[in-house]
């Protein structure tokens, strides 16, 4: 073969010099190419991962085609300003506020360590408190009889949380639900009913006390009282993190290829989720004997008010007032309850129904608790608007105006109008004579009448469109309607067999009549 | 429990004595399964025709093969063989490429790069999910990404680019629309804004392994079952393309992108897409250029001699003005050859007779069944007759899914398609054997190669078309070959496949031939041996409605993929693109012969006119037919209306149907011996004759909408009968072939036959 070059100098092809055939292209927007380039936006991450601080999209406004940056997931803004407030306001308040607020981070911290039990695991232990005890009790009494400073109490919580950990999570491999949660309780109230009763656990004292305190010797007590409260509050932000690196992270997403009632399927795709969840429960254990060191040198010692049923429910109210399985919600519960409970302490025994009522209202009228209320809204406006829809496109009514602008191609609008006055025109054509002259001669030739309707029918769209499967040529015929999307099959309309292609297309007509007059 | 399925095509079409076909045949569901030669005599279970008719021949095949499922790699692409692992940098490298992406959003797509995709290794640029431009990294264990802003938009011209710095990680993407007034789907008008920078510091290195390719427009993948692949195939077309070491700034870039050349120091690799263009065609091979000659070479047919991203809409062909035609076209469902080993090959033996066989596979469990059809021709042609099967018609509609994804079938048709098993088992594994000239690839581009070296489940007995109700093509024109059979006519079957590779050598042995019932593509070398056939005085019978239509052609060195490009005119399913009307094959002006002045009435004094599906009509004998020099065609036949009866839709008139017309160059002295009776309005005027649209183009208005018995004779006693239908072969087979179109076939072709003067000639 003849190389044939018709324009440019080009060298011979495979010589080893580049062809210089490019011309230069005419009519380029002087914007895209003629120009500089812009400078490449400059993507940062968090380092050490891969994430970016904000998750920002990228669209073209369907109305302008202008380019509209927005921010996809704003939380992590809500984040920085809910944590930044929650750091200066108790700084504003008295030393109650002050105090209260400590209780508050750690409780919060609590119940973050805690969803990752509830929420990522889906263990339903009851024992969190529990485990936080035994750390408070364990690293209270190393610090009483063998000196342990304040330090050596937070870094020995772990081992406590862990091990009483191991032991709760043995039973989670063959309990589940509420036969667990029961199990868990049964186990608090033990710890309870020992604490109480050991001569070495301080039965007669009513508790643990005289551990090492962080707080140094010497400063005020607004001073002791500050200090206390960001050491809570780094406990809060150690338990957030936490909480992002096990479900964020490989355990997390796990467990969420394993949802309730989903086990067995997730088993079969090679998820050992069982692995997963023991593994979750006993980082959140270490993580709860950690709180239980550090609520030991807050308050000096431990009380066996920390197995006991009510404070559980209390935790329990926090977390189902503001969310299972969110961290925000854990948070904003965790403050909700405190709030009413340590702020509102003039208000006695009526604030504990206050905090039932609101834990029962949640649980009544919201999916998720209060911090699922947003998404509850959109989802129920956005059903009620498909619904509307869906009952004016049923009777074949004009496109809304809020519809049109989702739909992309405006065509469809038209033809929607289009094809109801078309139908308007057709119905009266339905006569009894025009479908037995079809049942005499599916094929034609046929009347302009019919040959009308027919036209209408033949010409639709291809999706939902009715054919025929022959089961069995020239005697078993069935009728079919189409996906119109290439790798789906049709779909079987009904269970009616037809003996001869003549019958077959018949009834499709027929089918297509009902669907006319019924539209 | 798993139904057992068999799927198989040959090597060949068309063998001879002493010639080896070999069968390439995937079954599952089936621990064995049995083979069996037959000789197939009629495709048509119509119970008002003979039935389906097959006769077995004793084959050393003939036994139990042992059963294994073979893969079908889908998607087009192009790959680099790279030994030396040029393409494996392990310092700075740039990549970069002209595309017009068609696709964008429907999976991961690779426009170029060396990416495993199970191992998450190597390096890629190409469009992510959500359809935005994305380079992407791995070392084995890990992947990252640096992706682009805005969505890439379908159908317009973007150059693209990715760097990356090794020694920081730092990896740029670009993205800069190139449009210009002619090459993309929207104008400048619009006002997006199609530029996109974004840097970002990557935290893995890309890993390098020997074994993963180097692909422009897809990606590879390993699986047990399946072995190597290549999967995240692209969809659209890439213009010249490149691999660069080092970091190119955006300066240098943006030159690039306005047309300027890559600086010669850094190439590693350097496509350019036009070069190595002939006047006679493109083949599979890209160029590169740079230093090391890593040359692309293309899987499934990337579609060659596409308008680039400098096309200017001046020049309308890539002979014109190669460098602005430097787009290729890929699409992730294109499937030009399926590329199975060989499950048995058998040796035509010298006393196997001309004519057509098939293996019959059967699965164990006899659910299964499937027909390997091929044409035995005449080492040494002997017989008068010539059957000229017309393959290049049945490879335009190979596996063809009309009536599943068109929606105006119904409309053309005017019937409810009727389906069968296979059509649903085929469309429910995505058309996994590819598609045909009649569809659309996922983008939405018409489809124009089409291949044998594929299973064509509708090129087998008794399968009915599901648009039009009835046998199309290779099963219709086995009535032709039950009518000879039974006439018991000595006759030799050939195919398009030999017609184009011998020109008229093939046919010139004899004193007929006779077409199938639809020879609706034609190449220009088989347009020609027909002519000249004619010229030297040979007969035809044109037995066909709509032949001599599209102009296609083979390819050269892979005769088993013909391609077509769909113009501006004729009945088409779909159009190509402005600028993209000429063969890539052979550089010739596709569309219909008729617009390069060969209308189908200059070679057989009739052409397409129109065409429905719901009923078929009689002839009715024209006053010129009782002229003694051609009344001898109706000897024996009873009245003036012939066929009103047949397996096409009760008449031997209709499906397809052509006219004698004097403008389109049907020889003057032609004879009208028989025309249709009216059609109904489903058969309109076909839109080439239509200059102005206007009400009253169906049959029962227009006076063109017929079909025309034409008769003329050529240069030295040769002389074409035209029937013009389609439905006329299928009508042959009515009554135990005891009938009126029987009888004109015999006395035409007993006429023609008989060396000498015809009969009649005065």
């Amino acid at each position: 073969m003849e190389a044939f070059r018709v324009s440019g100098a080009s060298p011979a092809v495979g010589d080893g010099a580049i062809a210089t055939n490019i011309s230069a292209a005419a009519d380029l927007t002087a914007a895209d190419t003629r120009g500089a380039w812009a400078r490449p936006r400059l993507r940062v991450r968090y380092p050490f991962t891969r994430r970016t601080p904000l998750l920002i999209r990228v669209a073209y406004d369907p109305r302008s085609l202008a380019t509209r940056r927005t921010i996809v997931d704003k939380r992590p803004l809500y984040w920085v300003a809910g944590l930044i407030l929650l750091a200066i306001v108790p700084l504003l308040g008295s030393n109650a506020l002050l105090s209260s607020s400590t209780v508050f981070a750690m409780y919060a911290a609590i119940n973050i360590v805690w969803i990752l039990v509830v929420g990522t695991a889906g263990i339903w232990s009851l024992a969190t408190l529990a485990i936080v005890g035994v750390g408070a009790y364990g690293s209270a009494y190393l610090s009483i009889t063998y000196g342990l400073p304040w330090w050596g109490m937070i870094a020995i919580g772990p081992v406590f949380g862990l091990i009483c950990g191991i032991i709760i999570a043995i039973p989670a491999i063959r309990l589940e639900g509420w036969y667990y949660a029961l199990l868990t309780v049964g186990l608090a109230e033990l710890c309870r009913v020992y604490a109480v009763q050991s001569q070495a656990l301080g039965s007669s004292e009513g508790g643990l006390y005289g551990a090492a305190t962080f707080i140094p010797n010497g400063v005020s007590q607004r001073t002791g009282l500050v200090i206390s409260f960001f050491a809570a509050f780094v406990l809060m932000l150690a338990a957030l993190a936490l909480y992002r690196v096990v479900n964020g992270q490989r355990l997390g997403r796990l467990l969420r290829a394993a949802p309730e009632k989903q086990e067995a399927f997730a088993e079969a795709l090679g998820v050992n989720y069982r692995a997963a969840r023991i593994r979750v429960f006993l980082i959140s254990s270490a993580a709860l004997g950690l709180i239980g060191g550090f609520y030991a040198t807050y308050f000096t010692g431990a009380s066996p008010s920390l197995f006991s049923m009510d404070n559980m429910m209390l935790l329990l109210a926090m977390i189902t007032i503001g969310g299972i399985g969110t961290t925000g919600g854990a948070v904003v519960g965790t403050l909700i309850v405190v709030l009413l409970d340590q702020v509102f302490v003039e208000l006695g025994p009526l604030r504990l129904i206050i905090v039932a009522a609101i834990m029962l209202a949640s649980v009544l009228f919201t999916r998720g608790g209060l911090f699922g209320v947003a998404t509850q809204f959109s989802t129920w406006r956005s059903r009620r608007k498909s619904e509307r829809r869906a009952q004016r496109s049923e009777r074949g009514g004009e496109v809304m105006p809020d519809e049109a602008t989702e739909i992309r191609d405006k065509q469809t609008i038209y033809v929607r109008r289009f094809d109801e006055t078309v139908r308007k025109h057709l119905r009266p054509l339905v006569t009894d004579e025009v479908i037995a002259e079809h049942k005499r001669n599916p094929s034609g030739p046929h009347s302009d009448t019919l040959e009308r309707l027919l036209n209408y029918f033949r010409r639709a769209a291809i999706t939902d469109k009715y054919g025929i499967l022959a089961v069995k040529s020239f005697a078993e015929y069935r009728v079919i309607a189409l996906s119109g999307r290439r790798g789906v099959p049709p779909r079987v309309v009904d269970d009616k067999v037809y003996a001869t292609p003549d019958e077959a297309q018949h009834a499709v007509f027929l089918r297509r009549v009902q669907d006319l007059m019924q539209s | 429990m798993a139904k057992s399925q068999i799927y198989g095509y040959s090597d060949k079409l068309s063998v001879k004595a002493g010639d080896d076909i070999k069968f390439m045949i995937s079954a599952e569901g089936t621990a064995t399964f049995k083979a069996r030669l037959v000789r197939l005599i009629h495709g048509d279970e119509h119970p008002d025709g003979p039935g389906f008719l097959e006769e077995p021949i004793e084959a050393p095949l003939d036994r139990d093969w042992p059963a294994r499922k073979q893969y079908v790699q889908k998607g087009s692409f192009l790959q680099v063989a790279d030994p030396a692992r040029v393409l494996a940098p392990g310092g700075a490298f740039t990549l970069h490429a002209y595309v017009f992406p068609t696709l964008p959003g429907a999976g991961r797509q690779v426009i170029i790069g060396r990416w495993s995709v199970e191992r998450n290794l190597g390096y890629a640029l190409g469009i992510n999910g959500s359809g935005r431009l994305e380079f992407w990294v791995g070392d084995g264990a890990q992947a990252d990404a640096v992706a682009a802003e805005p969505l890439l938009m379908p159908q317009v011209w973007y150059f693209v680019a990715a760097s990356f710095d090794s020694r920081t990680g730092n990896a740029v993407v670009h993205q800069q629309a190139v449009l210009n007034r002619y090459n993309s789907l929207l104008s400048k008008i619009v006002p997006y804004d199609y530029a996109s920078h974004v840097s970002e510091r990557l935290r893995v290195r890309p890993g390098h392994a020997g074994d993963v390719r180097f692909l422009i427009g897809g990606a590879s993948e390993r699986s047990e079952a399946r072995g190597e692949f290549v999967s995240q195939c692209y969809n659209g077309k890439i213009d010249r393309c490149g691999v660069q070491g080092g970091v190119l700034d955006g300066r240098e870039l943006a030159a690039i992108s306005a047309g300027g050349k890559p600086g010669a120091a850094d190439i590693l690799a350097y496509w350019d897409t036009t070069a190595g263009y002939t006047d006679r065609g493109i083949g599979d091979t890209v160029i590169d250029v740079g230093p090391h000659k890593l040359h692309a070479e293309g899987v499934n047919c990337p579609v060659r001699a596409q308008t680039g991203w400098n096309w200017n809409g001046r020049n309308d062909c890539f002979r014109l003005a190669p460098e602005e035609y430097g787009g290729i076209e890929f699409h992730n469902d294109a499937m030009t050859d399926c590329r199975w080993e060989p499950s048995f090959s058998y040796t035509i033996p010298a006393e196997l007779k001309s004519g057509v066989y098939a293996v019959k596979l059967t699965a164990e469990d006899e659910r299964a069944e499937e027909y390997v059809p091929f044409v035995v021709r005449a080492a040494r042609p002997r017989a008068p007759i010539c059957l000229l099967l017309p393959t290049a018609s049945y490879l335009a509609y190979a596996n063809a899914q009309l009536s599943f994804e068109a929606d105006a079938v119904q409309a053309i048709t005017a019937v409810t398609p009727i389906l069968q098993d296979i059509d649903v088992e085929i469309y429910k594994n995505g058309v996994e054997f590819g598609l045909s000239t009649y569809d659309h690839h996922a983008d939405g581009a018409g489809v124009c190669y089409s291949s044998c070296r594929r299973p064509i489940f509708n090129m087998r007995p008794k399968y009915r078309m599901p648009a039009v109700c009835c046998p199309w093509q290779f099963p219709a024109d086995l009535s032709i070959v039950a009518w000879l059979d039974h006439m018991g006519y000595q006759y030799e079957v050939l195919t398009d496949e030999d017609l184009d590779r011998d020109g008229i050598a093939a046919i010139k042995p004899y004193r007929v031939v006779i077409n199938g019932s639809h020879c609706e593509y034609y190449s220009e070398r088989m347009m020609d041996a027909t002519e000249d056939y004619l010229a030297e005085g040979g007969r035809l019978a044109y037995l066909s409605g709509n032949g001599y239509y599209w102009v296609v052609a083979f390819r050269e060195k892979q005769p088993w993929i013909m391609e077509v490009r769909k113009l501006e005119a004729g009945s088409r399913a779909w159009q190509a693109r402005a600028g993209e009307h000429y063969l890539a094959s052979t550089g010739e002006r596709s569309g219909l012969w008729r617009h390069r002045n060969r209308a189908p009435q200059k070679l057989v004094g009739a052409g397409f006119t129109s065409e429905g599906m719901d009923v078929s009509v009689p002839y009715r004998r024209m006053p010129d037919s009782y002229d003694p020099s051609v009344a001898w065609i109706f000897e024996g036949v009873r009245g003036e209306i012939v066929g009103d009866f047949g397996l096409a839709r009760g008449g031997a008139a209709g499906i397809e149907i052509d006219r004698y017309d004097l403008t389109l160059g049907t020889p003057p002295h032609s004879v009208i011996l028989a025309s249709s009776e009216p059609f109904t309005d489903n058969y309109p005027l076909v839109q080439e004759d239509v200059m102005f649209m206007h009400p009253g183009m169906g049959g029962t208005q227009h006076p063109l909408v017929r079909a025309d018995m034409v008769y003329f004779t050529t240069p030295n006693d040769g002389a074409v009968f035209s029937a013009s239908s389609i439905a006329w072969a299928s009508a042959l087979p009515c009554n135990g072939f005891d009938n009126g179109v029987s009888r004109v076939m015999k006395n035409v072709i007993d006429a023609f036959m008989k060396v000498g003067p015809l009969p009649g000639k005065r």
